[in-house]
């Protein structure tokens, strides 16, 4: 379970989160939504601390987490992965070797050990034949597909996903809708997900909660966004260009 | 219309305020130059660093930086006897030329060289190559998998360009000196083997070698910290990148001069 | 956004192995070499033929040598300290008498040293800014723009970029041998006892030593700006690209100050016999 109380950041002058608080209950497909620029990546990246709170606290399995230094918070990664919008991957090594990278390290395999692992994820995500390529040959939704089976590798029990759909085809951004229904569904794992690919939440999301101006405006379910009567929600949902949203 | 003024209004001490404002921009990247090198250290001494990566970049630094070490030496080694000729012709002992043109080669100037090439070669593109990791997000990453950035990209990274840099001196003494030999020839019609005779007289000696060796490592360290930092410290984008490298540059090539003076002084 | 280091998606696809690298080397050196005299000669014929853009020329001038001062000021600080101590080590090896020390200093300093090392600065500083500068002008296509407007980037770019250089690394060079002599001098005193009357002693200054120092001023001037204007106009693979520009531009223009070096003193040997 993860909880945001009261959460606080600003870069600077301008204040991005403003006291965000709510909860994400284990085994959920969560999405976070809002306009580019509200802070829903600042958000997950508190959870696996590459930023820090300016006040607030977020919890993880009751794990004060806000609180952990770098070396406390490796702990916490390992069982709450990413995946970062751009995918991200290591560009001076194979797909191969990028998603062997987590077993060599936190497993202790050998090399060719953690390469044979490494194979068996790629085969989940339908990306074994490409291994032996370079991040830099491969398409948008095919590097995508790589950074889910690296963040896979450890068996975290949470991924959090950075608009994984944002720069994808269409086709390539519902196959990632379906993978992150497989991981919720046959898994189990908690899919905390920033989007805002309207088809993807309305497809996939058991629970959404919508930011703006660095504040929640409603935390429901799809159901419940799309009878809500609150202006703002109605016009960013149907993705109309004017109404009362200041972006 | 009147054209307006175009009479600079900046406060008198405007060249002063701005020495005052480099000082201290030097002195903080000095200070986290420091603190960089302190964790480098930290793990070194855990041997807490990945062996992959570092006989990757073993190797990508060995392989970009022959070509252009091998150049340098050669004309290096043509400059010294160049320079060394009119002291030698005033004094009128050829059989000098090698004492001449060795010590400067070892004791300075190959170590000098060597280093300032390298620098630009591979000094700059390892901050390219950090830089550019940094603005893409990897450096989160790698972070976001529980793998210390330090430990995985910077140590292999420090360590293999100082062994680059040390090797690479090896044989840029040998191979100037060798091409000192043989433009002594060409230029004063003195015969390498009285270049080598004058070489190894006794004036100079594995002491000369060692000094312009341990030069380099230092040079490495220099270089290494200066990369890894400006690297590491990238932000705005690609624009920013650029800047790393220039600032990388800059810093080893000064680093480089600074050291050499202090252990210069030190070593005798 | 730009998210690879190309050369190693290069790699997979293209032989890998020493030989094949050190070959991808040398021919990448030989296109080099033939876009530098290709810009040299352009910019010649615009240096000769056209009117010069004043402001631009200012411009430039304060960015080569106002932003370096600092720079080789502590360089060549450093530098006189560092051969004055080490010629002195040496010398007392070989001969006891340290009078000479000043004159030899000099010499060397005048007719090299002081163009040469400040040039290397130069090439580093200057060249980096330059091609990092142009190439992500070529970068943002602002290049190709300028080109649509009927000028020629090489005009625009490069010319008061090497007339500056010429004029300020000279500036530099003699401002930087100033300050070689006076932290040399006090080495000299400090260290080996040697009165600074006897140390400023210009009898092994000669006029063709002058004549060599200034020749390779205006060389270096010339060929750092042509070598990093080259680079930064023939960068390519967007961001990356400016990057790897500005490391070519530093190397070949220190490459390219070590090649005039020798071959300004070789020819210096051979006609001041």
């Amino acid at each position: 379970m993860i909880s945001f109380r009261h959460v606080c950041k600003s870069f600077g002058a301008k204040e991005v989160l403003k006291d965000v608080s709510f909860d994400i209950a284990d085994g959920e497909t969560f999405f976070i939504i809002g306009a580019s620029g509200v802070g829903k990546s600042v958000l997950i990246k508190h959870l696996i601390g590459l930023l820090r709170l300016d006040s607030g606290d977020i919890l993880l399995d009751g794990d004060e987490v806000s609180r952990f230094d770098e070396t406390a918070m490796y702990a916490v990664r390992k069982k709450c992965a990413m995946v970062f919008q751009h995918s991200t991957l290591f560009d001076s090594m194979t797909c191969l070797e990028n998603v062997a990278l987590p077993l060599r390290k936190h497993r202790g395999y050998a090399p060719r050990e953690a390469r044979v692992h490494a194979r068996e994820r790629l085969a989940q995500v339908n990306m074994e034949e490409f291994g032996d390529k370079f991040p830099a040959e491969l398409g948008d939704g095919m590097k995508k597909r790589v950074a889910i089976a690296r963040a896979l590798t450890l068996e975290p029990r949470y991924v959090l996903f950075d608009e994984p759909t944002t720069s994808l085809d269409l086709v390539s951004a519902r196959r990632v809708d379906a993978l992150i229904r497989e991981l919720s569904e046959r898994l189990g794992v908690t899919c905390v997900v920033v989007s805002h690919d309207l088809t993807s939440i309305f497809s996939t999301a058991t629970r959404i909660v919508m930011l703006y101006q660095g504040k929640v405006r409603l935390l429901d379910t799809p159901a419940a966004f799309q009878r809500t009567d609150d202006a703002i929600i109605q016009q960013f949902i149907h993705g109309r260009a004017h109404g009362p949203m200041e972006t | 219309m009147t054209k307006p003024s175009t009479v600079a209004t900046t406060p008198r001490f405007a060249p002063l305020s701005a020495a005052q404002k480099s000082l201290f921009e030097l002195a903080s990247t000095v200070g986290q130059m420091g603190i960089l090198a302190g964790q480098i250290v930290r793990r070194l001494a855990r041997a807490d660093f990945d062996g992959l990566e570092l006989k990757r970049n073993m190797y990508k630094m060995g392989v970009k930086s022959l070509p252009i070490v091998v150049v340098t030496a050669l004309f290096t080694g043509a400059i010294m006897v160049v320079q060394a000729t009119p002291i030698v012709r005033r004094i009128g002992a050829h059989q000098l030329l090698g004492w001449g043109a060795g010590f400067g080669t070892l004791r300075e100037i190959g170590p000098l060289l060597t280093a300032l090439m390298i620098s630009g070669r591979v000094g700059a593109n390892n901050a390219a190559e950090l830089g550019t990791m940094t603005v893409t997000e990897q450096i989160d990453a790698l972070r976001a998998l529980a793998i210390d950035p330090i430990a995985f990209l910077v140590v292999p990274r420090f360590v293999a360009i100082v062994a680059t840099l040390f090797v690479s001196t090896l044989y840029a003494d040998a191979l100037a000196l060798f091409g000192a030999a043989y433009s002594g020839q060409f230029l004063l019609g003195v015969e390498p083997m009285t270049f080598y005779n004058g070489l190894t007289s006794g004036l100079l000696g594995i002491g000369d070698v060692m000094n312009g060796l341990m030069k380099s490592l230092v040079f490495g360290i220099a270089i290494g910290l200066s990369s890894c930092h400006f690297g590491l410290g990238v932000s705005g984008g690609a624009p920013g990148v650029g800047r790393a490298v220039n600032a990388t540059v800059v810093a080893s090539a000064a680093g480089i001069f600074v050291v050499d003076y202090f252990v210069t002084f030190l070593l005798g | 956004m730009a998210t690879n280091v190309g050369a190693s998606a290069n790699a997979a696809a293209e032989e890998s192995g020493l030989a094949a690298s050190l070959g991808r080397q040398a021919i990448g050196l030989a296109r080099g070499a033939r876009e530098i005299y290709g810009v040299f000669v352009r910019t010649l014929y615009y240096v000769f033929s056209r009117r010069i853009d004043r402001v631009a020329l200012v411009r430039q001038m304060y960015e080569i040598g106002n932003r370096s001062l600092f720079l080789l000021t502590i360089v060549m600080g450093f530098i006189g300290t560092i051969l004055v101590l080490q010629a002195g080590l040496q010398t007392q090896r070989v001969l006891p008498d340290l009078s000479l020390l000043g004159a030899s200093y000099l010499e060397l300093l005048v007719r090299d040293l002081a163009a040469s090392i400040a040039a290397l600065m130069l090439a580093t500083r200057v060249g980096a800014g330059i091609a990092a500068e142009i190439g992500s002008m070529v970068v943002t296509e602002q290049v190709d723009a300028l080109r649509m407007c009927a000028a020629d980037p090489v005009d625009y770019l490069v010319k008061p970029r090497f007339l500056a250089s010429i004029v300020m690394t000279t500036a530099l060079t003699i401002w930087s041998g100033g300050v070689a002599i006076v932290t040399g001098m006090i080495t000299a005193e400090a260290v080996f006892s040697v009165n600074p009357r006897t140390f400023w002693n210009l009898s092994l200054v000669h006029a063709s030593d002058v004549a060599v120092g200034l020749t390779k001023c205006v060389a270096y001037g010339a060929a750092i700006p042509i070598v990093s204007a080259a680079s930064g106009l023939s960068t390519f693979g967007g961001s990356e690209g400016v990057g790897s520009a500005t490391t070519r531009a530093v190397v070949n223009s220190s490459l390219a100050v070590i090649m005039l070096n020798l071959l300004i003193s070789s020819a210096a040997l051979m006609v001041f016999r």
